[in-house]
């Protein structure tokens, strides 16, 4: 009973809360400082790991993770998430493909994967939007609903024959650079602006900061979370359309584990779980982080059973060095 | 915040006369932000007395109840509970040494039963170590009838009324063997038999030896509960008077004091054109009963009330935050807001008194508080001009002197009453043609005050209209055209300022 009181008129001082701002400034740098130090530590115990080949390796081999984490980021900004986003991958994926199996048109089955997961996306948003339920909760039940869905449109087996956008993403590219990078570079951009320079973006720290006040401040709230969650399912769209290009195939379980590796990716870039804080950029640093860590274990030779266990520590770590709760 | 302990060789043994009082507060002083909320405050309530604390808004009484709860921590002073001293407390410590708090709200489990609840943190356990689910139900019955409550045990706290709440929280008080209740506004949420009922109750812990601290705006219930009542104004102790020897008008009087108000100077006297907002017959299932109204364009209105009158009711239906029966006309065509956002498109902007959890986006700049209400005036096909933006936020903010400079800054930084000028930005940001405000300038220092009140008229004087809820005496007198004074969900009086003293208002509040 007491405690309420002093939650309450635990009032900070401006000054002690900006030295708190000063302390969370070199927080922001530690996933930075991170970063370099695997980069140091691989490239003495491996030369190889700083050719422009092995750099391009790694963001090829990060690109799908990169632009699900960046549709993520927009969620937890406005304080939501989404666990569905790996059997959504598997969903769309399994669409996109089917599509250009049954119509031999490329533009077709891209859109067609895109579309699915807004789609999804809008689905989970306007469930979400009724308050009725946490978005984990709502979540967890689409994801295993679409996990579902993924075996039965495949009949549990890959599709293949999807050639033609193998040779896009998987082989294709300009300046020697893969288009799955360029894809990246993309949505990045496009995850920016909507954070940073939309009304929507605005709209979405608002409600991560407080959702009350941005009711009563005249916020779209449900509309927004709406828009949000379907913007979220439009990046997982795109993600499938590369992987499946990168796979050759869309497998009915190719999106497995992604919900949770991107919402590693975005924590450790910064963007708390209880959301009105949050950067694209800071984003891209998490899913670096992780796979440079991924990169640099192959080539420091460390064995596959030991890797899943090393990132989990790194993570875990990587999180708690981050700015505690404003 | 560590308890400190009487050396020895203690002075309450050298005066055995103190160690009588359940719990005193000797010398208390405290601040905020430089301002003195409690100044040098003597408090003391013998076991079995109930002991009523009244004052305006602002006139530290809260502040007190949060130290002896240990809330809040004095700058100096000395508390003592059955004559152990201590330099400040904190909630645990208060708790243990018998002081239980009572509020409004009672922070109790709405999913636990009733028993559960009145043996919380103290469960007796089975042989094996779980927790003894029968003599849970056991002992709560005990406490229970002990204090002559008859409640369902078993039932979901959740399921039960507000005064039933309140039984529940008093009877885990008196299961933790309190020797202090703190009763904040405890008839706030109750009906007259649910009062009666707790006055009842209170005269029976009294009787066995409870020593009772009673803070309520209601001047009657206060003088018909207490043994004594100490009066604070502007932090200090006015005066302690025993039963009998005051009465309301009495009381009323020393509430108020003789200061003078705020002087009342109207920009200009306002425009009257016209009815801007009619309200006929408006209610609500939970509150409200058939109010009409009718309200000038450019009139200032100042809504107030007892606690529980329907004044922030009231606020909330022109707002659009609350849905309501009735029918309500804005400029002459019918407005029923379904939401705040289609208030706001109609011109009609709400400011809530709790700043931190209903108004303020804590981690967004001031900036971005500001034009929160109308991005499309910052925005082209909802792209966001980030520096059109921050010039109108530099701006506004300087126009309300919003200190430090700086619209990037996250308002949290932010003190109190700058944080209740980028509120009132927000609101004049949007360009609102009707603001309804709760308690514009609460928490906020004289020079802070003044100047909102400044801003608020230069609003009417172009044309806004105002309608603000609001307990401050002296803000109500200075700002309003009009002063409605709400009580049971109606509107029982519309008062003209003029000629009015903060005694009378304080008195037709209270009648």
């Amino acid at each position: 009973m007491l405690n309420a009181t002093t939650g309450k008129s635990s009032q900070t001082s401006p000054v002690s809360a900006m030295r708190r701002a000063r302390a969370a400034d070199i927080g922001r740098y530690t996933l930075v400082i991170v970063l370099l130090a695997i980069i140091v530590v691989t490239a003495i115990g491996n030369p190889r790991f700083l050719s422009i080949s092995n750099v391009l390796n790694i963001l090829f081999q990060v690109t799908t993770l990169g632009i699900v984490s960046f549709g993520q980021t927009l969620l937890l900004v406005a304080a939501g998430l989404d666990l569905s986003v790996g059997a959504m991958l598997s969903v769309a994926g399994l669409v996109s493909a089917l599509v250009i199996i049954a119509t031999q048109s490329l533009i077709l089955g891209i859109l067609a994967g895109i579309l699915t997961g807004a789609l999804i996306g809008l689905v989970n948003g306007l469930l979400i939007a009724t308050n009725r339920a946490t978005p984990f909760i709502v979540t967890l039940g689409t994801m295993t609903f679409l996990q579902g869905v993924a075996i039965i449109i495949s009949g549990g087996s890959p599709i293949n024959g999807v050639d033609s956008l193998f040779n896009i993403f998987g082989v294709g590219g300009f300046f020697s650079i893969p288009t799955p990078i360029y894809v990246m570079v993309l949505t990045l951009i496009v995850g920016f602006f909507i954070l940073r320079r939309s009304v929507l973006g605005r709209y979405a720290f608002a409600i991560g900061g407080n959702e009350e006040a941005a009711r009563l401040s005249g916020v779209p709230v449900w509309r927004t979370k709406a828009a949000l969650y379907t913007v979220n399912g439009a990046f997982v769209g795109i993600a499938a359309v590369v992987l499946t290009g990168i796979l050759d195939s869309a497998l009915p379980s190719m999106g497995t584990g992604y919900e949770l590796q991107a919402i590693a990716a975005v924590v450790i870039g910064g963007t708390p779980l209880f959301g009105g804080r949050g950067t694209i950029l800071g984003t891209l640093g998490g899913v670096l982080l992780l796979g440079l860590v991924n990169n640099s274990m192959n080539l420091l030779g460390i064995g596959a059973n030991y890797q899943s266990a090393v990132l989990g520590v790194i993570i875990t770590a990587a999180v708690l060095l981050q700015r505690k709760k404003g | 915040m560590t308890a400190v302990r009487p050396p020895s060789v203690s002075e309450d043994r050298s005066s055995p006369a103190e160690t009588n009082y359940a719990i005193e507060a000797r010398a208390i002083t405290k601040s905020f932000l430089g301002s003195r909320a409690l100044d040098a405050v003597d408090f003391h309530v013998a076991p079995g007395e109930v002991h009523a604390l009244v004052g305006k808004n602002g006139a530290g009484k809260s502040t007190l109840v949060k130290i002896l709860a240990g809330a809040h921590a004095p700058d100096s002073g000395e508390i003592r509970i059955a004559g152990q001293s201590f330099r400040s407390l904190d909630p645990l410590t208060s708790r243990a040494a018998g002081v239980a708090v009572v509020y409004q709200n009672a922070e109790l489990h709405l999913e636990l039963s009733v028993a559960a609840n009145v043996l919380l943190g103290a469960e007796p356990r089975t042989r094996f170590g779980f927790v003894d689910e029968r003599k849970i139900r056991r002992k709560a019955e005990e406490v229970l009838s002990h204090i002559g409550l008859k409640l369902p045990v078993d039932k979901r706290l959740g399921d039960l009324d507000a005064a039933e709440r309140q039984q529940v929280a008093i009877a885990k008080a008196v299961r933790e063997q309190a020797r202090v209740l703190l009763l904040d506004e405890p008839t706030a949420a109750l009906n007259k038999n649910q009062a009666d009922f707790l006055f009842s109750l209170i005269r029976d812990l009294t009787a066995r030896g409870l020593a009772i601290v009673y803070i309520s705006h209601h001047l009657d219930e206060v003088l018909s509960i207490s043994d004594r009542i100490t009066v604070l104004r502007d932090g200090r102790k006015v005066q302690v008077t025993s039963r009998g020897e005051a009465d309301k008008d009495k009381l009323i009087s020393m509430i108020v004091g003789h200061e003078v108000g705020l002087a009342r100077a109207k920009v200009a006297a306002s425009t009257v054109g016209g009815t801007f907002l009619n309200l006929n017959s408006v209610s609500t299932p939970k509150k409200l009963k058939t109010v009409s109204l009718d309200i000038q364009k450019g009139e200032i209105i100042g809504l107030t009330g007892l606690i529980g009158s329907g004044c922030n009711d009231l606020a909330a239906v022109i707002a659009g935050v609350e849905r309501a029966d009735g029918h309500m006309t804005l400029e002459g065509t019918a407005y029923a807001p379904r939401s705040v956002d289609e208030a706001i498109r109609r011109g009609v902007i709400f400011i809530p008194e709790d700043m931190r959890t209903r108004g303020l986006v804590m981690p967004m700049s001031v900036a971005g508080n500001i034009t929160l209400s109308w991005l499309r005036r910052v925005s082209d096909f909802s792209v966001l001009r980030l520096k059109r933006e921050a010039g109108i936020a530099q701006e506004i903010s300087d126009r309300l002197d919003l200190q430090p400079r700086g619209p990037q800054r996250e308002v949290r930084f932010l003190s109190g009453g700058n944080q209740r000028k980028a509120l009132l930005g927000r609101a004049i940001f949007a360009d609102a043609r009707l603001f309804v405000l709760e308690e514009p300038t609460q928490g906020v220092d004289v020079e802070a005050q003044g100047q909102i009140h400044e801003h608020l008229r230069i609003l009417a004087a172009k044309d806004a209209t105002i309608v603000f809820v609001s307990t401050d005496l002296e803000e109500l007198l200075a700002l309003s055209d009009r002063i409605l004074v709400m009580r049971d969900g109606e509107i029982a009086h519309k008062l003209a300022p003029e000629g009015l003293t903060p005694e009378t208002l304080l008195a037709t509040i209270q009648a």
